[in-house]
């Protein structure tokens, strides 16, 4: 795959064409692309997934089939359907099994029915656990028979109340209320505490799942009296939909909730949903609402840590936030003890050191044993002595590791950096492109190209950030080794293109800077592509070898390090 | 909303000095300008009788919230409730602060939940308490592994708490 892509770099270079972005869809049918135009046109790239983006709107969609089927078969009011399901997670399999078992034990548990009182309400209930057919034929003869009794409802409201004696809300002792509301088990409460509560548990508890107010009572309150509890206050209404369908995405492993703050998308992503294919796949989606909501399907860790998936991603961050700073630190500050390898800190005195630990006695200058410094205290003269030159190795190799570590880590944290600073740069290049368009006349269109470079830019430096991540993990072998040609090849790129950037222009180099930097752009491109294909192909086939044990993959051969 | 809480809590002191359970005492602390202070009482729960938390009478104080934010009051939300000083309990935090599920408004509070209930779970809590959900570590590790000496330092306790 890769080769082709390089063959058909040159030609790329020559072409002079305003549009840079490459793209399979735009018909532009280069001579370069006949080659893959053997295959067919929607060839997807091994390093994107499958996936769509559905509107709350659509998720309810799902919701409400998923209910209406609970509803038909168990002959039972749609409402109390989406209760039943939201107790059992959204599980209809389970919820039809239980249900079938007993649905009476199941009503209760789900906060729908009363347990053990003889009315008539749980009398029609316990029928139920009769085939389906009679299900619903009771329960259609009792809607039919007593539309108004409420009886078999879950939901009765008393205006006013009955009784003789004014009514007195047993929360607020407010005798002035008339107005009460009551689910199922006739706990009653005057309709401003039923608002109070409700909005309170909707608003600053997140809640979909609201339970009678009274001590210990279990009944669960239905979306109509949640509806007419809140007044109609369509904002909480409107927020309690939302926790029901968050809490149905959070039900199904092939559907994520877009995790950018106020986002009511939802991302379903089946191929990415498993946890095995986590080690093959790195499933960065984007939500319907903007195309800057980018995140990964599979962990949280980072919006979209392509190359490398998402374990390696983890570990690596998780080292990072760890050891950075100490391994820094302990870098500039410390030397190792010659002999016991222990990491000491000089914090004064003389150069005679004596380790805590293993009594050694050392000469912190040329790390030689401090026996053979006889009469020389104070100043040191020894340095390339064999004694403190063995030592010095010593030292180094036990450096090695942090070394190694530090040079990954300074790259990763590079890149990092300049892709933070990218927002300058780009109000920067804004300046630049309007000066472009005075000094040379060139349209708005024609400096456009400076925007697309920038782009490019920032998306390959949050390749190559992570590519050391994965280097830093990856076994050395040839496959490691042509996984660093292409980084190198396409980190050598990136600066190229940021430089060219960067540099200053005058009107007669404009023209000329401005076919380099879009040719640049499309190699900067491909390099980026190439790098993301092989990886991500390396994963599907298994290729990548890792120096260190890592979550869902084999152990590696041996430890490198 | 600030109407309901003060209300409640209003009619809360009313029953409450109608009846309550024997040995316990629950009354509204008083500002500095000798007002009434609804929002925060004074309560004292009895250890039960053949419990080594026997004779010790605990001061608890009992706080309400009228948060600032409109929905943050009570009944919607549970009192906090906290022994001072705070108490040798394995469910105790070191603050004082009692943890029980009918406290927790994501728990089993519901705003119906009367002070008298209230005050009776905790009192229930003394001498039955949940190791599922230990507060402290010095009474939850001694329950744990050292029952006598546990029981020695409640009674203990309850000496100290004996009303004078």
């Amino acid at each position: 795959m890769s080769s082709d892509y390089e063959l058909s770099d040159n030609e790329y270079y020559d072409e002079d064409d305003d549009e840079v972005m490459y793209d399979d869809e735009d018909g532009s049918a280069s001579e370069m692309d006949v080659d893959f135009r053997i295959s067919p046109n929607t060839k997807v790239k091994s390093y994107e997934i499958d996936f769509d983006s559905l509107s709350q709107a659509q998720v309810e969609k799902q919701i409400s089939q998923d209910v209406e089927d609970i509803s038909g078969i168990f002959g039972v009011e749609p409402e109390v359907a989406s209760l039943l399901l939201r107790n059992y997670n959204w599980n209809k399999e389970r919820l039809i099994e239980k249900y079938m078992d007993s649905a009476t034990a199941v009503s209760i548990a789900a906060g729908l029915a009363l347990p053990e009182k003889p009315d008539s309400s749980s009398r029609s209930r316990a029928t139920q656990s009769q085939p389906v057919g009679a299900v619903r034929r009771t329960t259609r003869r009792n809607t039919n028979e007593q539309p108004k009794s409420g009886k078999t409802k879950i939901l009765e409201r008393v205006t006013p109340p009955l009784d003789d004696q004014p009514f007195v809300c047993p929360i607020c002792f407010d005798d002035s209320q008339t107005k009460t509301m009551s689910l199922q088990c006739n706990h009653k409460f005057c309709t401003e505490c039923w608002n109070a509560y409700t909005t309170s548990k909707i608003r600053t508890e997140a809640e979909h799942w609201i339970t009678c107010m009274a001590e210990d009572c279990k009944l669960v309150a239905t979306d109509d009296f949640v509806k007419s509890a809140l007044k109609d206050d369509a904002d909480v209404f409107t927020r309690y939909q939302e926790l029901v369908v968050r809490h149905y995405v959070s039900c199904n492993k092939n559907l994520k909730y877009c995790p950018y703050p106020s986002c009511t998308h939802t991302v379903s992503c089946p191929a990415g949903a498993s946890k095995s294919a986590l080690t093959t796949i790195v499933p960065i989606v984007t939500c319907g609402a903007s195309a800057g909501h980018k995140f990964c399907f599979g962990c949280n860790v980072d919006a979209d840590h392509r190359p490398v998936v998402c374990g390696v991603a983890k570990m690596w961050l998780q080292k990072c936030q760890d050891d950075s700073e100490t391994a820094n630190w302990i870098k500039s500050n410390t030397k190792e003890c010659s002999k016991c390898q222990s990491t000491i800190e000089k914090n004064g005195g003389c150069n005679h050191m004596t380790c805590k630990k293993c009594k050694y006695e050392f000469c912190w200058v040329c790390m030689g044993p401090w026996t053979e410094h006889g009469t020389a205290w104070y100043s040191c003269n020894r340095y390339d002595e064999k004694a403190s030159i063995d030592a010095r190795d010593a030292q180094s190799r036990s450096r090695a590791s942090l070394e190694r570590y530090l040079h990954y880590y300074n790259r990763w944290a590079n890149h990092e950096q300049s892709a933070k600073l990218s927002v300058e740069l780009y109000t920067k290049t804004e300046r630049k492109m309007e000066e472009m368009q005075i000094t040379s006349d060139m349209t708005w269109i024609e400096v456009q190209f400076m925007k697309k470079a920038v782009d490019e830019v920032f998306k390959c430096r949050m390749t190559l950030k992570w590519t050391y991540a994965m280097a830093y993990y990856l076994e050395k072998n040839n496959q490691k080794e042509l996984f660093e040609d292409n980084q190198r090849d396409l980190e050598r790129a990136v600066e190229e293109l940021s430089e060219l950037i960067e540099s200053s222009i005058d009107p007669e180099s404009a023209l000329p800077l401005r076919q380099k930097v879009t040719d640049k752009t499309v190699y900067v491109q491909k390099r980026n592509e190439i790098m993301l294909e092989d990886t991500a192909n390396g994963f599907l086939e298994g290729r990548w070898k890792w120096n260190m044990s890592i979550d869902g993959f084999d152990e590696p051969t041996e430890y490198a390090y | 909303m600030a109407g309901i809480c003060r209300n409640r809590l209003a009619e809360e002191r009313k029953q409450w000095r109608k009846d309550h359970p024997f040995g316990f005492y629950a009354k509204p602390t008083k500002a500095a300008d000798g007002s009434m202070n609804l929002l925060e009482w004074e309560v004292g729960i009895p250890g039960k009788a053949g419990t080594p938390w026997e004779g010790g009478v605990y001061k608890l104080m009992m706080i309400f919230p009228e948060g600032k934010l409109p929905l943050s009051h009570y009944p919607s939300k549970p009192p906090k409730c906290k022994f001072s000083p705070p108490l040798f309990h394995p469910n105790v935090y070191p603050s004082g602060t009692v943890c029980l599920s009918i406290l927790d408004e994501e728990k089993s509070w519901k705003p119906a939940i009367t002070i008298k209930q209230v005050l009776l779970g905790i009192q229930e809590l003394l001498n039955d308490p949940n190791v599922n959900d230990p507060a402290q570590s010095d009474a939850y590790t001694m329950f744990k592994n050292d029952k006598a000496a546990y029981e020695r330092r409640v009674r203990a306790q309850a000496r100290e708490n004996v009303p004078k």
